[in-house]
């Protein structure tokens, strides 16, 4: 994780970049007028008969694809941040998490933000349908050093009974806010639950899925998903493979450089190794009212993580896992223009819990690791977070957003010693300011107050501050968004 | 002056608690087809009977109805498929009258409704892009994906205004398949009434005839409140609209076309553009025209600094409007215009 370092002077300047951005964008007056004047229709119409016996060859274009291109977006994400203090991950969440040490690094960082400027990623999405049996879609996310494929699935649209089937990279429709994409997300970064129970990617994943939707009057959706298994919060996959260190000695004298390399003993699986499943179920509350409420689960045969120290020590933990989830959004819309007393208020809460046995070892010879320390853990742990979002007037919104981490989050070693990690908090509050429904501004602030694992007594080490300020454009063939 | 002259029902329903409209003639049918649309149980006898009792909480009605099940996106697509399917549909309308369907979201009802549907009626031309697309690729239906017998867009049918504009957006919200809201032409409206008719011939073939029966009947209707409408509109002001909507009725009834309160489709008013359409109209008779969906305020002040009468309409039938009702809404609108004089 990026350490930060506290600073006024950039807060102030902060400050004055979103006062200037926002007095811009109200006093900009907009384009030129249209011509006035009276318009004619241009055509003599044919009687109506007539006209209605040529429809067959006539059809213009149907707006919903059949242009032979797919439709092309591009998103550009970019973000300002200030953190006041420097913060490690919250207690409990280190090792299940994405950011452990030796690992954590190497990773992709696209939806995390960094101090300063960044440009976190632009996503360019391809959609379409590919013939009637096949719709499609293949999302990539550039950042500035990598591109990354972030979905890339076929969608069935000719299965019977209700049936739909989904192939490829995607985001898991488990809970609420997984599978939305950065740009849908109210508030500038994800929710601690999805980031720190599935990762900076959420539970994205190759594999499978079915869905199916009873015929119901009431809105009803049950689906299952065959995933690989990679995801870090609840399905990470080492494998087995070697670990190696090199060693020059002596440290004076003419150097011998020794490889000390062994097995890392992780167990071999093939995938899937994912399973998950969820319902949704949406109770008809009237024209301007939705409400949908979800559970959720899934099973993780392998969950494997691994600790390597500079002194040649490596730690293992391998096992497997499972998580159970309930979610609920309600949408209100206000029926002002653009966006003006619309409300959404959504919460999840995911359990998750981890079978592992733990292993320390370290190198007895070149080639053999003997082991130290080891026992079976158990890993309780649970998170949540509630926001509501308000269209407080038109192109505006302002939220808030509370964060849990925690309410359980027990470590337990062999039988019986349990270790309390408690309970971290972060509460948000943006303010969003959109032009049209392609571009948003937004700027943010957050107050996060970790549980203090060290229990030394010094609150001041596990708070921060953070403020970003966002802006966020779509450009091109934008498509519909999905409840 | 904003006067409102019709105001709508909607969300209210007949049956059920649902929210959606059910027309009145339902059950009247004589078709036998349920067999054909819900008998796919076999295909996934385990995932099914696990299930079966999900469903029988959820309300599991679709046993042994007759209808055609047809869903519509706004209200007038209802009207226009409640009037060409007479007795042997059953309509639904998704988005409600008061509501800008440029600007709605896909909600899980409408995903319910489209499950169940044989047939959507849309308008078409990118009106509906927002939300239609993702309700019908969350309904799991696979005869109304586009392309299907069962994906009926009405503007297909007819001639649109504005087709070939530029796909800017710096130009606003255009849309370059043209301007969708031709339901305010009832002449195209009898148009889209044939080409509704044919298709829900091609979906019930026993009952084209009674479908043609019926769009002709539109027609007949339409053209004999033509000339009325024509002749209360001959030498009328012209008309400054909100948005290019109403567009349509106008050119149909060579009523002049003032100009627009936005500046840009999807751009709410500016200060300095109503600025520039008082300097711009100062002297001129004229009337302002608002949907009922669109905020009265640019209209209002624009009525203040300019003297001209403005009046604030529904574009749309109610949930379960029928012919009679559109007629209401054209003659309001008409009568905006002559009680100007």
């Amino acid at each position: 994780m990026t350490h930060y370092t506290i600073s006024r002077t950039r807060m102030v300047s902060a400050m004055t970049i979103i006062l200037v951005m926002t007095g811009f964008t109200l006093t900009s007056a907009l384009g030129e007028e249209r011509a006035a004047g009276p318009l004619r229709d241009p055509l003599d119409p044919p009687p109506y008969r007539m006209r209605a016996l040529q429809l067959s060859e006539r059809a213009g274009p149907m707006t919903t694809g059949t242009e032979f291109n797919p439709a092309i977006s591009v998103i550009l994400d970019f973000t300002y941040a200030h953190i006041t203090h420097d913060l490690d991950d919250p207690p409990g969440f280190e090792l299940g998490g994405h950011h452990h040490h030796g690992h954590g690094h190497g990773h992709d960082h696209s939806h995390g933000i960094e101090e300063g400027f960044n440009l976190r990623e632009v996503e360019l999405t391809f959609t379409g349908t590919v013939d009637p049996y096949f719709d499609a879609m293949a999302m990539l996310a550039f950042t500035h050093d990598h591109v990354e494929i972030e979905e890339a699935y076929i969608t069935t649209r000719m299965l019977p009974a209700g049936l739909q089937l989904k192939a490829g990279k995607f985001f898991s429709d488990v809970g609420y806010i997984n599978k939305q994409h950065p740009h849908d997300w109210l508030f500038v970064d994800q929710p601690w639950m999805r980031e720190y129970f599935f990762g900076d990617e959420g539970l994205n994943e190759v594999g499978v899925q079915m869905t199916w939707l009873p015929p119901t009057e009431t809105y009803l959706r049950f689906g299952v998903e065959v995933l690989q298994g990679e995801t870090e919060g609840i399905a990470n996959y080492i494998g087995d493979g070697h670990h190696e260190i090199v060693t020059i000695l002596p440290d004076h004298g003419a150097p011998e450089r020794n490889r000390w390399q062994a097995e890392k003993e992780l167990r071999e699986k093939d995938g899937p190794r994912l399973f998950t499943g969820f319902a949704k179920v949406a109770p008809d509350i009237g024209l301007n009212h939705a409400l949908q409420l979800g559970a959720f689960g899934g099973y993780s045969r392998v969950m494997q993580l691994e600790e390597a120290h500079s002194s040649g020590r490596l730690e293992t933990w391998d096992g497997d896992g499972w998580f159970a989830g309930v979610d609920a959004v309600y949408k209100y819309d206000g029926q002002g223009i653009m966006g003006h007393r619309n409300l959404v208020l959504q919460a999840e809460y995911i359990y998750r819990e981890l079978d592992l046995a733990y292993k320390s070892r370290q190198f007895e010879t070149f080639s053999s690791l003997v082991t130290t320390d080891a026992n079976d853990q158990k890993w309780r742990q649970d998170g949540l977070y509630v926001q509501g979002v308000y269209g407080f007037l038109p192109r505006w919104n302002a939220g808030l957003r509370v964060d849990v981490l925690g309410l359980q989050n027990d470590g337990f070693e062999g039988r019986g010693t349990r270790e309390d990690f408690g309970t971290s908090w972060r509460y948000t509050g943006q303010i969003s300011y959109a032009p049209t429904e392609f571009s948003r501004i937004r700027a943010q602030v957050s107050y996060m107050d970790l549980a203090d694992d060290d229990h030394n007594g010094n609150d001041h080490d596990h708070d921060a501050w953070m403020f970003v300020l966002q802006y966020n454009v779509s450009l091109g063939a934008h498509g519909a968004h999905a409840f | 002056m904003i006067k409102r002259i019709v105001s709508t029902s909607f969300g209210q329903a007949h049956s059920g608690g649902a929210r959606f409209c059910v027309p009145r003639t339902r059950g009247s049918a004589s078709l036998q087809k349920s067999a054909k649309l819900e008998g796919h149980a076999s295909a996934c006898p385990g995932l099914f009977k696990m299930l079966v009792s999900l469903l029988a909480f959820a309300g599991f009605t679709a046993i042994g109805y007759a209808d055609l099940r047809v869903v519509a996106t706004v209200p007038n697509m209802g009207m226009l498929a409640r009037e060409i399917g007479g007795e042997a549909v059953e309509v639904r309308v998704m988005a409600p009258p008061n509501r800008d369907a440029h600007f709605l979201e896909a909600r899980p009802s409408m995903m319910a409704a489209l499950r169940r549907a044989d047939l959507v009626v849309a308008v078409g031309a990118e009106l509906e892009i927002g939300w239609l697309p993702a309700a019908i690729q969350g309904a799991n239906n696979r005869r109304v994906q586009p392309g299907q017998p069962g994906y009926f867009e009405a503007a297909q049918a007819v001639e649109l205004i504005g087709v070939g504009k530029p796909a800017d957006r710096a130009l606003g919200d255009v849309h370059p398949s043209g301007n969708p809201h031709f339901y305010m032409d009832p002449e195209r409206l009898v148009e889209a009434g044939y080409a509704l008719a044919q298709r829900l011939g091609s979906l019930e073939l026993e009952k084209a005839d009674y479908f043609q029966d019926n769009a002709e009947r539109l027609e007949e209707r339409v053209a004999q409140r033509m000339p009325e409408w024509r002749e209360k509109t001959v030498g009328a002001p012209g008309v400054l609209l909100y948005h290019e909507d109403a567009d349509y009725l106008l050119i149909r009834l060579d009523v002049p076309l003032l100009g627009y309160i936005e500046p840009l489709p999807g751009i709410p008013p500016t200060a300095r553009h109503l600025r520039t359409l008082v300097s711009e109209l100062e002297g001129r008779e004229g009337i302002i025209w608002t949907m009922e969906y669109q905020p009265a305020d640019g209209g209002r002040f624009l009525s203040r600094e300019l003297d001209w009468p403005a009046v604030q309409l529904p574009s749309q039938v109610s949930m379960e409007g029928d012919l009679d009702e559109y007629f209401e809404m054209i003659d309001n609108w008409v009568n905006s215009l002559t009680a100007t004089e």
